[in-house]
């Protein structure tokens, strides 16, 4: 484990630095990055401004569902982000060099290299639901455990399909495609899932389970999720990761190391 | 003209040749047009007005700017910025063709894909959702969208080339195009209306160019602009179009003295 924690300290130094290699492109994609999450922030606060609740949730609600979604999405983009760069590996060859490394090949495509870019979100998002937490009003500590456990949850959840366009990666030769498409299908739960009419709703809940990753926390938190719903997301969450793990397999013991 | 117009027919094929990535950027359009359209169902009931808008004039303005981001903002000027990095401008400086009326025609190419995915799409969408949709009948202000339309095509490409014009000077070419699209989904109405921002904030951004390229076609649609703001508007977008094609031409030229041809 301690081995494993300071190869992935060493591997985000290096990524960290070739980050901020260009100074200049770090720092715009940081204000748009701020950017991008103060002015959604905004456009909340106008929009509540004038009807005080969306989809029967007061303000404070729905910026606690905003910076819950910030939360969750920001963390699987700054310990994941090797994913992205996972389809140059396996075109030009390189996943054969991970192969022959004596660490865990999973490891290393899914945590190869943090993205410090990411980090400034992160911040603002624990901050924000800091914020929004003391607003919303108080919350018995039973549901601030349930939070935690359905956020963890959640990661889970993120990193399974991570490792499912890993393995497509390395069947199909292209991430690019699949990993924007997960990118925006969780931007749907920037909303809370109320928000959508049935059937998109089910479909969103269910089918592509967002809600239980970006709505079910936020509402575990609020005391409006019943049990079966909290059974249901680890049930889930538990399942999409192991098949995850056994697809990455299915798909490794299929690598033709073609390019190389 | 014919060589333009192969320029277009090569892209159009292109797009055809890697059709899996095309058809999951169109997914993901719809999926990010869906946020926006069931926020505002639900925040503006049938019945009751919002800023000014009724369900119905709301929902238009949706998906009216989800059609006219295929026809306006689709483009391929991102490329530019990377073919002066890698140094394959040279092989246009040499040949007997515009550098900007090529990427121009790419653009043509490019929406006219985009323009046939967003019609099925919104089609399935109407048939699925049964919004209330209002359509303009008035021909005269039709003719006004139609022309507030094309200058913001053309204002939008100008912008395009710009941002692919510090290709010259830094390889990065992708983060200021980050910024610019967050803007756009701001400031130029791609998410909400300008007018229902603060009246001093809505009034700011009139003088910028961002509300031309979707905000001030659609509102001309939608009926809600009177004669003279439309005027005003149109000659604003005008303006807005002469001075970023005198800029261009100016970093153009200044870009080419510093151009290298590196990376070749």
């Amino acid at each position: 484990m301690r081995r494993y924690l300071r190869i992935w300290w060493l591997l985000t130094s290096a990524a960290s630095q070739i980050a901020f290699q260009s100074r200049f492109g770090a720092v715009i994609f940081l204000i748009g990055k701020i950017l991008r999450f103060g002015l959604f922030l905004v456009f909340i606060f106008i929009i509540t401004g004038r009807t005080k609740e969306i989809a029967e949730y007061s303000v404070w609600q729905i910026v606690f569902f905003f910076a819950t979604f910030n939360l969750i999405d920001a963390l699987p983009m700054f310990f994941l982000r090797e994913v992205y760069r996972f389809r140059i590996y396996i075109v030009k060859g390189t996943f054969d060099y991970i192969l022959a490394m004596p660490i865990s090949p999973l490891f290393r495509a899914l945590l190869g290299g943090s993205d410090i870019l990411d980090l400034t979100i992160l911040l603002l998002a624990l901050f924000l639901v800091g914020i929004s937490f003391f607003h919303i009003g108080p919350i018995p500590m039973e549901n601030v455990i349930l939070y935690i456990i359905l956020i963890c949850n959640a990661m889970v959840m993120a990193l399974s399909f991570h490792i499912f366009v890993l393995g497509m990666g390395i069947l199909t030769t292209t991430v690019d495609n699949a990993i924007m498409l997960y990118r925006d299908l969780t931007q749907m739960g920037r909303v809370p899932i109320d928000v959508y009419r049935e059937p998109f709703r089910a479909i969103f809940t269910f089918v592509i389970p967002i809600g239980i990753m970006m709505t079910f926390p936020a509402k575990a938190l609020m005391g409006i999720l019943s049990l079966q719903f909290i059974f249901i997301s680890l049930v889930t969450g538990i399942l999409l990761f192991g098949v995850s793990v056994w697809f990455w397999r299915f798909a490794l013991k299929r690598y033709a190391s073609a390019s190389s | 003209m014919r060589k333009y117009w192969l320029v277009i027919k090569d892209t159009w094929d292109e797009i055809l040749t890697y059709r899996l990535s095309f058809i999951v950027w169109r997914i993901r359009t719809v999926f990010q047009l869906l946020t926006v359209y069931f926020l505002w169902l639900v925040l503006i009931p049938q019945g009751s007005q919002l800023f000014g808008y009724t369900q119905s004039l709301m929902l238009t303005y949706i998906l009216g700017t989800a059609f006219l981001s295929s026809v306006i903002l689709a483009t391929r000027s991102y490329e530019m910025g990377e073919n002066i990095n890698n140094g394959d401008l040279s092989i246009f400086l040499i040949r007997p063709i515009n550098y900007f009326y090529y990427w121009f025609a790419r653009d043509i190419g490019d929406k006219a894909m985009n323009i046939s995915f967003a019609v099925i799409e919104l089609s399935i969408l109407v048939v699925i959702l049964k919004p209330p949709l209002f359509f303009q009948h008035d021909m005269m202000i039709l003719f006004l969208t139609a022309i507030s339309i094309t200058f913001s095509i053309i204002m939008h490409f100008l912008f395009g080339s710009l941002l692919g014009m510090i290709g010259f000077w830094s390889p990065d070419v992708w983060a200021p195009r980050f910024i610019f699209f967050i803007i756009i989904n701001f400031f130029a109405g791609m998410l909400f209306p300008i007018d229902i921002l603060p009246k001093a904030v809505a009034t700011f951004f009139q003088f910028t160019p961002f509300p031309y390229l979707l905000y001030f076609p659609i509102k001309i649609y939608l009926g809600q602009l009177n004669s003279s703001h439309i005027y005003v508007g149109i000659l604003t977008t005008i303006l807005w179009t002469i001075l970023l094609s005198v800029f261009l031409k100016m970093v153009w030229l200044r870009g080419l003295r510093f151009y290298t041809a590196q990376g070749h």
